[in-house]
């Protein structure tokens, strides 16, 4: 194994799909990079990266949540919909029966939850697919969201504002950042360094080899230096600028929702049920119950995301979550996600969704029109998940090609299911590495 | 009958898949006019030949030649064997369940005029074929509405459509009831009368014994032999011992059983099909199973052993009717798989790829995808548990991998096996049930597959084995039920196991006078 | 070896903090120069060249597109650099845009907005990196940072409609009652509202003694208000309308009031389909296609409301604010958009039908050939 294949195969992780997300990552830095000369350095300005967190958290909670939909093998058409529902349930529940904003956020995930239940009943247990389901919510609470707000554009008190424009307060000595900020980011490079030493201390215990020191190292170096350098943007930005409360409530689902698909029971039910949901059910999966809970937190995250959309636009209006099911899709298929289900990682979805905020904002600051900026977030698109499957397609070939090369001519392998002739297929592709 | 001439030669026919010789020197000669049954276990080759013969593994791929009508042929692909007269109905009907009659019949071969599809001509001559066949439908009735005898002889008008000169019928009736199948077999009578050729594939010995003219036995993808119906006087058992005789070398570990007493019983056991609601795929079964005892069913495909484990796998098959499942001695009642899982069943799908793994998964998530309880606190999941877990089936079942973060989709299908075996085993079932567990797995694996089953049995767990090799199950098993049609037709010792007897049980629905 | 990773991984960590230690905290956002921190622009004046951001909301109107040429072109003449953008992609995207611009430091924003009341929090952000706003035609609601409002006089715009359209119906029926249909624009556009009152206010008094009478008495603004400006959402109501109400042939239409000239249209085009003659329809806008039609007399009247002496306006706003001055207003107490009265600028729009269309239009180099 070449230094670089040993470089991707533990810098982040070590499975086949984390190669993807490892391109994926390089890409961001990329388009990061690019915008970043091209801008002349506005796009890692300190405002600048605050906005753009603030501007894309929403879209990235959405996309948490459809990434767990298309794992288990869905898709929701309705999250903007259901966004823009609650959103104006919400608004209106503070605006006309003075509910205080902390019982309003609640009543507004409650609210979610319902629809998602609505949803996931038909779903799950009618066996709808929900791509009619969410088309029909689509609609559905896009008119529930203009019938309760007369199509009306109703304003939100401003301690509700907070989940979606505040800030971190400033507090402690003037040390010329947000001290909070730094201090968040200081919890961050004490957890990195924890949990990498733990990961490799659990892989020693078990008697696995870890990942060579001086790749631990690297990855660790380069993880804290982004950290380290984030924070000092985020904590550097105008006086009453910090982390975005958005951007903190975003990172707290992040952490959440990973560890759960990651290492729960219930997370790798997801993963099953999308998977081979055959296979599952015969392992013992609640397929149903999998699906149900599945669109339930959905609709769920999709209520949050659009509380934190009114907060931030100071009102709720009859326009709100237009075409955001979109972006949290493609969010999550250019982080890496299977259309047909079963794979794809929180992570991956967060780096997607950030690639195309990237684009989006390093175009509007070059000043490009919003129809070019359309035309070239179509074709990143269309071209990361087209190289996916190009790559996906190379490697199911070394892949049998890996597993025929040891055993040529002694052992037989069993014939490969796969229909296609040979002659169209390429007869030879290189393995990475 | 005799003195017709040669139809059909294939020639030292050889066809290698990776790692696999299917065909191996296979020699087929058809007369005109006649019915030549091809007869042979599941897998001895008889459908790779079928598809050598109709261009779905197109000229180049084999090796051998094909004389037919006297010249040799080349086909491409299957619509050149088509034109040349050879159509093959396959066992899975190639109907489009939401079109007419007329439509299908002249599916992807419409009489045109003028660019346009000439409906009138269609229904027409698609009125005739009807007759032909005897199929009195009106031609625009949807495929979906019509039973599956029905569907059948659409798909022979289908053929009839195309000029067939040679008529290939892979398992006609394994679909159909005793009605449907003695029309289809009276309307193959009637071909020959008219000159048409026709090859049928089929299990049902007593269907071949009625019918045909002469029948070739396929065995491991070697002809075995020729024989001439009327002239030898042929009777099913005959054909048996052609088709099953093999001598048993020692291809199974050695092994003394050391059996207990009954522990699972399954009395009156009955269940639906899925969807048809007339079709019963179990009829009140009953079996038991002792603690330690390796229990094998026999069937021929489609006889209902699969649909029977799932249905008591947590009812995961058809729909349940009645019938009873006693474990210790306790009524126990498993409505779901997860029950199952919980009174200690185990059940290894026949169909690996398709229903046994999550193919995405990696070997340590794919073993302990059956009991994440097991290694899970408060949900979640212990992942140095769960890598130990998987270290320890890797090395105890000799997974050939090098480690347990390898994804399932690169091993082999032997190795596959082992890792769908170390999933089950890893839920400590008492009781596990492997459908077909060495499908598609070489020799050398099989060994260590049965090595496995042996040492779960010393383990005091009953294990039941469906498979389709009777060399298998008499090898293996302490005990085997037959299964035909949904029914168990006998209940045989090892040491009175033989396959001539296996065989009869598995073809007649007469059941065994059991002592 | 862990040492060595654990002292790199510190030398890189401080290496960063030098790196970025000139933090830009405490100055304004402005990545280019750091011009006046406060946050009342109009105190200091700026550079000549800054740069001007115009943020519109789609390119799926003539006068929006006019409006983005005429600025690029007018502030390029002035010696700004411009940023011009449309949002096409709905609030969000307009929210961002200017987010953007203020990351690029926009000594003044423009903002013709697509939802008035969702932009606070960008305005704000804007007005504390130092930037002056103007609502460019529609008014930023619920938030105190905007600056100036400049504008034709809405509520006259409304007035001039409801006036041609009772002059337009007794014109081709010398005697009442009149039947009419009311449109208003979109719900979520503060103008809507003001068109319409401004309408009412003359067509109310007709109404009530009877002299005007809506034929399917939908008369609340909510009932009448056109979702988003869209035309195929204004035709669909016509097409109702005409189904429901004039299909039996026992009223006949007579006048619509129309908010704008692509309503209009929908409007006639509904009333064609369903085989009945064109009412007296009214606009605004000035657009080319409904200056024909009115030519062809089929519209009744629009308005002028020549985007060019707007841009023109805004742009002379801009200018007194780059010299220091405090820009120009003719209005100073009636627009209040929830938190503040903003002071605005108004211009006087005309109302033009077939007989004053030529002297109207003289001056236009696209629309006047279509008067001959």
């Amino acid at each position: 194994m070449s230094r670089f294949a040993e470089l991707r195969k533990h810098l982040f992780g070590g499975t086949t799909s984390n190669a993807r997300q490892f391109g994926m990552i390089f890409t961001l830095v990329g388009i990061v990079a690019l915008f970043e000369i091209l801008t002349n350095g506005l796009t890692l300005n300190s405002g600048n990266l605050i906005t753009l967190v603030s501007q894309y958290s929403y879209i990235l909670i959405l996309a948490i949540g459809m990434l767990m939909v298309i794992v288990a093998g869905h898709i929701d058409l309705s999250v903007g919909s259901v966004a823009a529902f609650v959103g104006i349930v919400v608004a209106k529940s503070m605006h006309t029966y003075h509910l205080p904003w902390p019982a309003a956020i609640l009543l507004g995930l409650v609210v979610g939850a319902l629809i998602g239940a609505w949803q996931g009943f038909w779903v799950a247990y009618v066996g709808v697919p929900a791509f009619i389901v969410t088309l029909a919510g689509m609609m559905l609470f896009r008119g529930g969201n203009q019938a309760i707000g007369n199509a009306e554009t109703i304003a939100v008190p401003q301690g509700f504002r907070n989940i979606g424009a505040g800030y971190l307060w400033e507090v402690g000595p003037d040390t010329g950042y947000n001290n909070l900020t730094l201090l968040l980011g200081l919890l961050a490079c004490a957890a990195v360094v924890v949990r990498e030493w733990r990961a490799r201390k659990t892989r020693q215990d078990l008697g696995a080899e870890p990942a060579p020191l001086w790749v631990s190292g690297l990855r660790l170096a380069i993880i804290l230096a982004v950290i380290v350098f984030a924070t000092l943007r985020f904590a550097g930005g105008r006086v009453g600028t910090s982390f975005p409360i958005s951007g903190i409530i975003l990172a707290v689902l992040v952490l959440i929702y990973s560890f759960i698909t990651r290492n729960t029971a219930g997370g790798r039910h997801i993963y099953a049920v999308g998977g081979n949901s055959r296979a599952a059910e015969l392992s013992g999966v609640k397929l149903r119950r999998v699906n149900f809970l599945v669109m339930v937190n959905m609709s769920a995250l999709a209520a949050l995301a659009g509380m934190i959309f009114i907060a931030r636009a100071s009102a709720s209006g009859p326009q709100d979550g237009l075409n955001w099911e979109l972006d949290a899709i493609s969010a999550v298929f250019i982080g890496g996600a299977a259309v047909s289900g079963g794979l794809g990682t929180i992570s991956g979805s967060i780096v997607g969704g950030l690639v195309m905020a990237v684009l989006n904002n390093g175009l509007q600051l070059l000043g490009v029109g919003s129809d070019q900026v359309q035309i070239i977030k179509g074709l990143v698109l269309l071209l990361a998940v087209a190289l996916d499957v190009y790559n996906k397609r190379q490697g199911r070939f070394s892949v049998i090609d890996s597993i025929m090369r040891p055993f040529r001519g002694s052992t037989p392998i069993p014939v490969t299911p796969t229909p296609t002739p040979t002659g169209t297929e390429p007869a030879k592709t290189p393995v990475a590495g | 009958m005799s003195e017709a001439p040669v139809l059909l030669e294939m020639r030292s026919i050889t066809k290698e898949f990776p790692g696999v010789k299917a065909l191996s020197d296979v020699n087929l000669a058809v007369r005109a006019g006649e019915i030549h049954a091809i007869c042979g276990e599941n897998g001895a080759g008889k459908s790779t030949l079928m598809k050598v013969l109709s261009g779905v593994y197109p000229y180049g791929s084999y090796a051998g030649e094909i004389v037919y009508q006297g010249q040799e042929v080349r086909f491409s692909d299957i619509r050149a064997s088509e034109r040349a007269g050879i159509v093959i109905i396959h066992q899975e009907l190639a109907l489009v369940p939401g079109m007419s009659i007329t439509e299908n019949i002249f599916l992807g071969n419409e009489p045109r005029r003028l660019g346009r599809i000439d409906w009138k001509s269609a229904n027409r001559k698609a009125a005739e074929l009807m007759k032909l066949v005897g199929l009195n439908e009106d031609p625009d009735t949807l495929i979906k509405d019509i039973g599956v005898g029905k569907q059948q002889l659409v798909e022979i008008a289908k053929a009839f459509a195309k000029d067939v000169k040679l008529l290939i019928l892979d398992e006609p009736t394994a679909a159909l009831n005793e009605n449907d199948s003695q029309h289809l077999l009276n309307l193959l009578r009637g071909f020959r009368e008219r000159g048409i050729t026709s090859i049928m594939i089929s299990h049902k010995l007593n269907e071949i014994e009625q019918i045909a003219d002469s029948i070739t036995i396929i065995r491991d993808g070697r002809t075995i032999e020729t024989l001439d119906v009327k002239g030898q006087g042929i009777n099913e058992d005959r054909i048996v011992r052609g088709m099953v005789g093999r001598e048993l070398s020692s291809r199974f570990p050695d092994h003394t059983p050391n059996i207990g007493e009954v522990f699972f019983e399954v009395s009156d056991w009955w269940v639906r099909h899925p969807v048809s609601a007339e079709r019963m795929v179990c009829k009140g079964s009953s079996f038991n199973v002792r603690r330690g005892e390796i229990v094998g069913f026999a069937g021929l495909m489609g006889a209902g052993r699969t649909e029977l484990a799932m249905s008591i796998f947590g009812r995961s098959y058809g729909t349940y009717l009645s019938g009873r499942i006693v474990k210790d001695g306790k009524e126990i009642e498993l409505k779901n798989v997860a029950d199952a899982i919980a009174h200690g069943l185990a059940y290894v799908s026949e169909d690996r790829k398709a229903v046994g793994l999550n193919l995405l998964d990696d070997i340590k998530t794919s073993v302990v995808a059956a009991k994440l309880s097991k290694i899970s606190k408060a949900g979640v999941v212990d992942k140095a548990k769960e890598y130990q877990a998987a270290e320890g089936y890797r090395t105890s079942l000799r997974i050939k991998t090098p480690t347990v973060d390898e994804g399932v989709v690169k091993l082999s299908g032997g190795n596959q096996q082992k890792v769908v075996l170390g999933k089950w085993m890893f839920t400590d079932p008492d009781l596990l049930i492997l459908d077909e567990p060495t499908r598609g797995i070489d020799v050398g694996a099989k060994y260590e597959i049965y090595g496995i089953i042996q040492r779960l049995a010393d383990q005091g767990k009953g294990v039941i084995v469906i498979s389709s090799e009777l060399p298998e199950l008499i090898g293996l098993c302490d005990r085997i039920y037959t299964v035909f049609e949904g029914t168990i037709t006998g209940s045989i010792e090892r040491r009175d196991a033989d396959p001539e007897t296996l065989m009869k049980l598995m073809t007649s629905t007469k059941k065994m006078q059991m002592s | 070896m862990r040492k060595l990773v654990v002292r790199g991984v510190a030398a890189g960590a401080i290496a960063l903090l030098a790196l970025t230690g000139c933090s830009s905290r405490n100055s304004n956002d402005s990545g280019s120069d750091s011009g006046s921190g406060s946050g009342d622009a109009a105190k200091g004046g700026f550079a000549a060249d800054s740069l001007i951001g115009v943020s519109l909301p789609t390119k799926t109107s003539e006068n929006w597109v006019l409006a983005g040429d005429l600025f690029t072109n007018g502030l390029k003449e002035a010696g700004f650099k411009s940023d011009v953008q449309y949002a096409t992609g709905g609030v969000s995207e307009q929210q961002s845009q200017i987010s953007a611009m203020v990351t690029k430091g926009a000594k003044v924003i423009v903002i013709g907005a697509i939802d008035a009341a969702q932009l606070a929090t960008q305005v704000e952000a804007a007005k504390q990196a130092g930037a002056t706003v103007i609502a460019y035609d529609r008014l930023l609601k619920n938030t105190n940072a905007v600056d100036y409002y400049v504008a034709y006089d809405n509520f006259k715009v409304g007035q001039l409609q409801g006036e041609a359209l009772l002059k337009g119906m007794k014109a081709k029926k010398p005697t009442g009652p009149y039947t009419i249909e009311l449109f208003a624009g979109s719900p979520d556009d503060n103008n809507s509202g003001v068109f319409f009152n401004g309408a009412m206010d003359v067509l109310k008094p007709e109404i009530d003694k009877g002299n005007v009478v809506v034929g399917s008495g939908q008369t609340d603004v909510k009932q009448v208000s056109t979702q988003s400006w869209k035309a195929e959402n204004a035709q669909q109501r016509m097409d109702s309308l005409m189904t429901s109400t004039y299909s039996s042939g026992a009223k006949t239409l007579d006048g619509v009031l129309s908010p704008n000239d692509t309503l209009a249209r929908a409007i006639i085009t509904s009333v064609k389909g369903a085989g009945k003659p064109v009412p007296v329809v009214t606009g605004q806008d000035s657009e080319v296609e409904s200056v024909k039609s009115i030519m062809a007399g089929e519209q009744y009247s629009t308005i002028n409301k020549d985007t060019r002496n707007l841009v023109k306006q805004t742009i002379q706003m801009v200018k007194d604010l780059q010299a220091g001055k405090k820009a120009e207003v003719n209005d100073e107490k009636s627009y209040n958009n929830g938190v503040k009265v903003v002071p605005s600028y108004l211009l006087p729009p005309v109302i033009v039908t077939k007989e004053n269309a030529a002297q109207s239009y003289a001056n236009d180099p696209k629309l006047a050939p279509l008067t001959k």
